[in-house]
């Protein structure tokens, strides 16, 4: 009786907090500024309109190219920035998506944007093979494989015959005029990009987030408070994996060439973790803040300077400052002070 | 049989310059628990210094590696004052140290890019290109020289660390920095020190390597694993481990080479990381469960 009396007392508590919870968040999202996600998309949608107007292709490449790098960011997040385990040979996966859709395009001819879920969810598949085995290291030594397996695939991808070796594939491209012809990429990336900031929303508010974000803060203490972290973070692996494949494949498509020293480059690794250090790690809205802010900043100093050596070297430089001075990014930074403006607060 | 021994002086020589281009980075991992991911871009740096002293002046690579090794350290200096002193006592301080040395990493591969563009160089003095016979078996002189002179100057440092009062305080730090720093060791001069040592390390290997590999600023990307799986095998910290660890993957990578192909010696290294990673990630010599 005294058992039934305590069992009812304490479903009763963790009813009302969950009550109380359910409350809070809705209080949340009433504050949570949506129309204004919705209506950079709405503007970004409308864009190509610009085409009847006049030539905007260059506007266009810029779009879609950060729509990339956002959907990249972004699922880098999830690995890097919730789960704390930073990759920097997410670029395989990049590689991998591209050079999977682009050889069904070549032998069967169907459209990377058919089959950019597919070439995601081998990457996924791949990336959880990968995860299984180096995600029983972590901190400088998940890095470390992490650039090994960078490194493994540039060999695999350089040697391989089947897939063009060092001089890769040249893909066929689409028969649209030269005013319309982003215009199915530019969508795609859109889309993509769309898709994953929003899972990366839905997955920082689940219960798989939240076991996520423990495992970055202590890993011990989490699996003692019984989380399966080995599965918790292979998965995360995996999603990660899974979204920068899916970019992967529209890029392949769009570029209308693959070649390894294109798609495993160290460097687009690289700019996925400066993107989310700069625009805050384990937000929703950094990675996509950093994702322009380093677009930008290479079109410039491409613009100004041209060299990529220059590039590099910039690159390098932005990391150094960004990572001793500001290591919590620019919305981690705003929201700490409380100075977040509600727009940006998307978390 | 003359294969088989052919193969291993050859791999045995290399593995020789491959210690030493990973003992710095063991050293500096170490004392102050930095993976420093730079290295090999500050191998590659020592490299060009070498190569300029040889095309512009003249002097033999072997002995641009006191020029080199000291210019070296100097940057070593540099670089820990302007980015690690600050960051000794953050929270994730080994993590952090990883991406300010990538970053690192891009800095120096940027700025050896835009000053010496991306050719591939290879200083070439006589003995690069000529060989000893015994026999059957051929001993090219560069590979030779470079080997030995790297053993060499590894049991100088390790005799250097065993011996002198620098050395037992550096060793002290290694194994446990409160307590060295408790018994008045000032921990913060001995990591400026042994960055410094590391780095001069990678200065003179990189005027040996200049004769051995041909490099170019960006080659430093397939050295990061290359050597990171040499110091991982030997033990991070340990420099006896990474001199066995050199040893034993370059003879396995050399038949891998001439057994298999050229393109899957470099391979051997990468494998060899992850599986060291996976089954034994403390190394042969190293004792912490995990460098974390």
């Amino acid at each position: 009786m005294a058992t039934n009396m305590n069992q009812a007392s304490v479903s009763a508590v963790v009813e009302a907090r969950r009550a109380h919870n359910l409350k809070l968040a809705r209080k949340a999202d009433q504050t949570r500024v949506l129309w204004f996600p919705v209506a950079i998309m709405a503007v970004l949608l409308a864009l190509p309109l610009l085409q009847y107007a006049g030539n905007y292709n260059y506007l266009l490449h810029l779009v879609l190219f950060t729509a990339s790098y956002v959907a990249m960011a972004s699922s880098w997040n999830i690995l890097g920035g919730f789960t704390g385990y930073v990759s920097l040979g997410h670029s395989v996966f990049f590689g991998i998506g591209g050079y999977v859709a682009g050889m069904i395009l070549t032998r069967y001819g169907i459209s990377t944007l058919i089959t950019a879920p597919l070439a995601g969810l081998i990457a996924a598949i791949i990336g959880y093979g990968v995860g299984m085995i180096t995600l029983k290291v972590r901190g400088p030594s998940f890095i470390i494989s992490s650039i090994a397996l960078l490194m493994i695939a540039r060999i695999l991808f350089d040697n391989w015959q089947f897939i063009g070796g060092a001089n890769g594939l040249t893909l066929p491209s689409n028969d649209l005029s030269v005013q319309w012809s982003k215009l199915p990429y530019y969508y795609a990336m859109l889309a993509i990009a769309a898709i994953t900031v929003w899972s990366s929303y839905k997955i920082k508010h689940s219960k798989f987030g939240l076991g996520l974000r423990a495992i970055a803060k202590d890993e011990i203490k989490a699996e003692s408070a019984g989380i399966n972290t080995r599965f918790y973070k292979v998965l995360a692996f995996a999603l990660s994996a899974f979204f920068v494949g899916m970019a992967g494949a529209i890029w392949g498509e769009y570029l209308t060439y693959l070649r390894p020293n294109i798609f495993l480059l160290i460097g687009v690794s690289a700019n996925l973790v400066l993107m989310c250090i700069l625009g805050g790690k384990g937000t929703i809205a950094g990675p996509i803040i950093g994702a322009i802010l380093i677009v930008a900043l290479n079109e410039i100093f491409v613009a100004l300077l041209g060299a990529s050596e220059v590039n590099i070297l910039g690159t390098g430089v932005v990391m150094v400052l960004a990572l001793m001075f500001f290591p919590l990014g620019i919305i981690g930074t705003l929201a700490r002070k409380g100075k977040l403006p509600r727009l940006l607060n998307w978390d | 049989m003359a294969e088989i021994i052919q193969i291993l002086i050859l791999g045995l020589a290399l593995g020789g310059v491959i210690a030493l281009m990973g003992s710095g980075l063991s050293l500096v991992f170490g004392v102050m628990h930095i993976v420093n991911l730079a290295h090999p871009a500050l191998i590659i740096g020592g490299a060009y210094i070498a190569f300029w002293g040889f095309r512009l002046l003249g002097i033999d690579p072997i002995l641009m590696m006191i020029p080199s090794a000291m210019i070296m350290a100097l940057v070593g200096v540099v670089i820990y004052k302007l980015m690690f002193e600050k960051e000794a006592r953050s929270a994730k301080y080994s993590e952090m140290t990883v991406l300010l040395t990538f970053a690192l990493a891009m800095i120096v591969e940027g700025l050896l890019g835009s000053l010496f563009t991306n050719t591939h160089r290879v200083t070439s003095p006589d003995y690069a290109t000529e060989a000893f016979f015994i026999g059957n078996v051929f001993i090219p002189k560069g590979q030779l020289y470079a080997g030995v002179l790297s053993l060499t100057l590894i049991a100088g440092v390790a005799l250097f660390l065993k011996y002198s009062r620098l050395g037992y305080a550096i060793r002290a730090t290694t194994q446990n920095r409160e307590a060295a720093e408790l018994l008045g060791v000032n921990v913060n001069r001995i990591s400026i020190i042994s960055f410094a040592l590391g780095l001069g390390l990678a200065g003179a290997a990189g005027a040996l390597v200049s004769f051995v590999f041909s490099f170019f600023p960006a080659k430093h990307w397939e050295w990061i694993p290359m050597l990171m799986s040499v110091v991982v095998l030997g033990g991070m910290g340990s420099i006896l481990g990474t001199v066995i660890g050199a040893l034993a993957l370059s003879v396995i990578a050399a038949f891998v080479g001439t057994w298999i192909g050229a393109t899957w010696s470099t391979m051997t290294f990468f494998l060899a990381l992850f599986v060291i990673l996976l089954v034994r990630p403390q190394g042969l010599f190293g004792d912490k469960p995990e460098m974390s």
